[in-house]
């Protein structure tokens, strides 16, 4: 085969093995057909469009000298597009809905060259970087696609065969009741015990038929034994106290294995969870972790039950199938034939039925969400006096899920008949078999009955069986999102030998940063900038410019994709975080309290602070006058998100923190943007204090805040647009002055100094 | 807020008077007196005053309850003059036939949201749905969540949207125009 020959002398080259993904012979001729050099290739991508936005097939080729777009439309390749990387002058990757485009500049003109999926933008994306990289240096190597392909879903490991979205090591079981059970070690002697008691319980569950039966025969029906009758009675009731002790041991046993055990892998979550780094926040909802944490694991421990059950089930159906085929093997066979029957009976009603209580549950969640919508808004919908609108709403969800309730009623009532009957047509079979066998002497009335009440004990479990595949599944796939979880490395890592115990000095730069949280839609652009300790930087420019990102590199919750950003001349990826943060005091737009009282707020970061300290930030912060006017002072109780606090309180509560801190740096994201003139004046008085010894970023909408700056850092689209102090800034007329016009066409601003 | 300003003070359309005041009415470009015409590879745009623009973007006001209205026509992000928006076709269909074929390309190019047309098979492994569909734009497979919360919105009486894991939307048009066995699985997988 031609298309695997050149694909394998590709890879003899030192270089991008990855890039050749199987590129078909006629575009490869094409390619050379025009000019191009096949050893000199350094990437090849296919795109999954074609020109039309249909799926199809194009092909980016990049030689050492130029770039060729193809399309191939049955069977036929056509060059669209071609240049010579000399006259290449940016090459970038625009987002669309559901696709993006690569789009280049040649002598000052852009143009769209090939739209792509969303899956492959990763892919184009390097390519494009390398393609823009490449015009500074010439040699550089080829982007490896492999290392930077697509990612296994469940674990995030690269995948090396793309057309599989899982990687193999994450779909397979044994891996995971594997891993599993190391989980569970601490409970393996506790489980022992209790497949013990199992089993025990199911022989002695099989012993009363069998006592029935003598009872039958040699008692009731020949009379020979009447003696009997008493003890064969006092035996049945022994053997049902036995088995009332077990069960109820075992399931006590069952549950403690469970609960603890689910409890195990939620302080394990949570312990996991608290190590992630932002960007894990970011791509991951809250409501989805919420889920994860409390449904997934509570669901775990009842699955953890239903494999107990299952085990219990199994041991039972073989047992009782043992029995059976021994007591009369012509009977044994004849219980089988319903057994089919039971099995697909079950697996049908789980299919049919599942579908309804799902859909039921997720309409009485919907009606919960609007409603908690509805009580978080009230304000809203009573302003607008919109009520009848949320009424008729609230009407057409209720009446969804009442339908969705009779859906399930309605085909539970359907169906339940349909597989009693299917369970009883077994017994039938067996009292006309079983009831020609005794008239024909074969076996005795007492082995029929026994052989009924054996029957009714092996239909349950077999059907419960039926479900066994379905119960797995669910087991796995649940085990599997924790795992999922558990593995997730946070992207943000401590270097070993991190640094610690170090004084700072609050001496911040940034050396050529670009960052972007998807690296491939950068937000911050080759950005470079000293502060000295000690100096007030005020970062204004339009929303989106990447303000709260700068600071978010500052605190390292994200890493730069590319730069250095430095503390005290030191990278920052070489100091450990909690260094870091310990020396950085935010304090942000919406104030946090957490639900305790004020003054275990302010100490937060400091819990081990005196109360005397806890006064002093607070009397900094402006805050501890309007403290001790409550009637429970510093132990008055705020709730989450600080109920019964105005915004300025809380705002100067979370000040406080920060003083209490006594940061090297402080951080101020927008700290007075969302409370009024007087509250803002206060909270001003308050940072004045803050600010004094600190390297200070202040973030201001308002820029009337800024007025004390040593200096402004104005970002525009990521890149600094303008950098000096405030007056400079004013003789420039550049977008800070505009800016502050447009402001003083609202206020007058005293204290900015205008030209 | 201050991104508005911004916008006026640097980007304003070359030609206009840089003094008029900020309004908020809407620009419906002269449908018979504009024309739009695609090279190969952009979308150009030649506006009523003969203007010519070589490369702009469109994009639809509403998406989805009226995909050929109130479509806005922009200078992208990436030109030298930054975007800004030159103004909003009132409706494609009004467009001479040439223009009209490009807005379609580009619109059809820049929305990529596949109209499932029949389900083939889905299948359900480790909580994700894996499907096989035939679309608008040719047979393609995909990857979703197993939840349908997130992940299957509807937007209309038998209107639904499928979102699936690299964040691309499939639609079902008109859920009573697919074939049976394509709404047998959809009710199975989606609980429609």
């Amino acid at each position: 085969m031609s298309q695997n020959d050149s694909h394998h002398d590709i890879q003899q080259k030192p270089d991008p093995e990855a890039l050749f993904q199987t590129l078909p012979f006629p575009v490869q001729k094409a390619f050379e057909t025009h000019g191009g050099l096949r050893d000199g290739l350094v990437i090849a991508l296919a795109s999954d469009l074609s020109p039309t936005g249909s799926f199809g097939e194009q092909w980016l080729l990049v030689d050492d000298l130029g770039l060729q777009i193809y399309s191939v439309e049955q069977g036929q390749t056509h060059l669209r597009f071609q240049t010579s990387l000399r006259e290449l002058e940016d090459t970038q990757i625009e987002p669309a809905v559901g696709n993006a485009l690569l789009r280049v500049t040649v002598n000052g003109q852009s143009h769209n060259l090939v739209h792509f999926s969303n899956e492959l933008t990763e892919q184009f994306a390097l390519a494009a970087h390398f393609l823009r990289q490449r015009k500074e240096d010439a040699d550089l190597p080829a982007p490896d696609f492999l290392s930077e392909g697509q990612r296994c879903l469940s674990c995030g490991k690269r995948l090396l065969d793309s057309s599989l979205k899982v990687c193999p090591n994450c779909i397979q079981r044994g891996q995971v009741f594997r891993r599993l059970l190391l989980l569970a070690r601490p409970f393996w002697r506790i489980g022992g015990v209790h497949i013990g008691l199992m089993t025990v319980g199911v022989i002695i569950d099989l012993m009363p038929p069998y006592l029935t039966r003598i009872l039958i025969d040699q008692v009731l029906t020949k009379q020979a034994h009447t003696s009997w009758l008493l003890w064969l009675v006092l035996g049945l009731l022994g053997i049902q106290i036995v088995r009332v002790t077990i069960t109820i041991s075992d399931a006590l046993l069952t549950n403690r294995i469970s609960t603890q055990f689910a409890a195990g892998v939620r302080e394990k979550m949570f312990a996991h969870l608290k190590n992630l780094s932002q960007d894990f926040f970011d791509r991951n909802e809250t409501g989805r972790l919420l889920t994860r944490i409390n449904q997934d694991t509570e669901e775990l421990q009842g699955l953890i039950n239903q494999m107990s059950s299952f085990l219990l089930y199994a041991v039972l159906v073989v047992g009782i199938g043992v029995v059976l085929f021994s007591m009369a093997p012509s009977l044994g066979f004849f219980v089988l034939i319903p057994a089919p029957f039971v099995l697909v009976a079950t697996l049908l009603y789980h299919r049919r039925m599942n579908p309804h209580f799902r859909r039921y549950w997720i309409s009485r969640w919907r009606l919960n969400s609007m409603l908690n919508t509805f009580l978080s808004g009230i304000q809203v919908v009573k302003a607008f006096a919109q009520e009848n609108q949320e009424q008729q709403r609230y009407h057409e969800r209720n009446q969804y899920s009442l339908e969705a309730r009779l859906r399930v009623d309605q085909a539970w009532g359907r169906f339940f008949p349909l597989i009693s009957f299917a369970f009883g047509a077994g017994g039938l079979i067996i009292w006309y078999t079983g009831g020609r066998s005794v008239l024909s002497g074969v076996i005795t009335l007492g082995t029929l009955m026994a052989f009924l009440s054996y029957l009714g004990m092996f239909y349950g479990p077999l059907s419960a069986m039926a479900q066994i595949s379905q119960a797995i599944n669910r087991f796995v796939t649940i085990s599997q999102r924790t795992f999922e979880f558990l593995d997730e490395v946070p992207k943000v890592q401590e270097k070993p030998g991190a640094k610690r115990n170090r004084t700072a000095y609050g001496h911040i730069e940034f050396d050529d940063v670009s960052f972007g949280y998807n690296p491939y839609f950068p937000v911050l652009k080759d950005v470079s900038f000293l502060i000295k300790p000690g100096e007030l930087i005020g970062v204004i420019g339009p929303s989106g410019a990447g303000k709260t990102t700068l600071v978010n590199l500052i605190c390292r919750f994200y890493d730069t994709t590319q730069g250095i950003v430095k503390i005290d001349g030191e990278d920052i990826r070489d100091i450990t975080i909690e260094e870091v943060r310990r020396n950085i005091g935010i304090v942000l737009q919406q104030p946090f309290l957490f639900s305790g009282t004020i003054a275990q707020n302010i100490a937060y970061a400091k819990p081990d602070a005196s109360r005397q300290e806890i006064i002093r930030a607070a009397k900094a912060s402006n805050a501890h006058d309007f403290i001790v006017n409550f009637p429970e002072g510093y132990d008055t109780i705020v709730g989450e998100g600080g109920t019964g606090l105005s915004g300025g309180e809380r705002q100067r509560i979370s000040i406080a923190r920060a003083i209490l801190l006594d940061p090297k740096i402080l951080i101020l994201d927008e700290a007075t943007s969302s409370v009024d003139t007087e509250t803002e004046r206060q909270i001003q008085k308050a940072l004045e204090t803050l600010v004094q010894g600190r390297t200070t970023i202040a973030i201001a909408h308002r820029l009337s805040t800024l007025y004390n700056a040593d200096r402004i850092i104005a970002l525009d689209h990521g890149r600094i647009a303008e950098m000096g102090t405030p007056q400079q800034l004013m003789e420039q007329k550049g977008l800070f002055y505009s800016l502050v016009q447009i402001q003083s066409q609202f206020a007058r601003l005293d204290g900015v100094p205008t030209v | 807020m201050s991104s508005i300003y911004f916008s006026m003070d640097t980007a304003h359309p070359p030609g206009s008077d840089a003094k008029v005041p900020e309004s908020f009415e809407t620009v419906f470009l002269d449908q018979k007196a504009i024309r739009f015409h695609h090279d190969g590879h952009n979308l150009t745009f030649t506006a009523s005053d003969g203007t010519f623009y070589p490369r702009v973007t469109l994009r639809r006001s509403f998406p989805l309850s009226a995909d050929n209205l109130y479509v806005v026509v922009r200078v992208p992000e990436a030109e030298p003059d930054r975007s800004h928006e030159l103004g909003v076709i009132d409706d494609c269909l009004e467009l001479d036939d040439d223009s009209r074929k490009a807005v379609e390309h580009e619109l059809r190019s820049y929305y990529l949201v596949p109209s499932i047309q029949i389900i083939h098979t889905i299948r359900e492994e480790f909580g994700f749905l894996y499907w096989s569909v035939d679309t608008d734009r040719g047979p393609k497979e995909f990857i979703m969540r197993d939840s349908i919360i997130g992940h299957v919105r509807q937007v209309g009486p038998g209107r639904w949207l499928v979102i699936d894991i690299n964040q691309t939307r499939y639609e079902v048009h008109n859920f009573d125009q697919l074939d049976e066995h394509s709404q047998d699985l959809l009710k199975r997988y989606l609980l429609l």
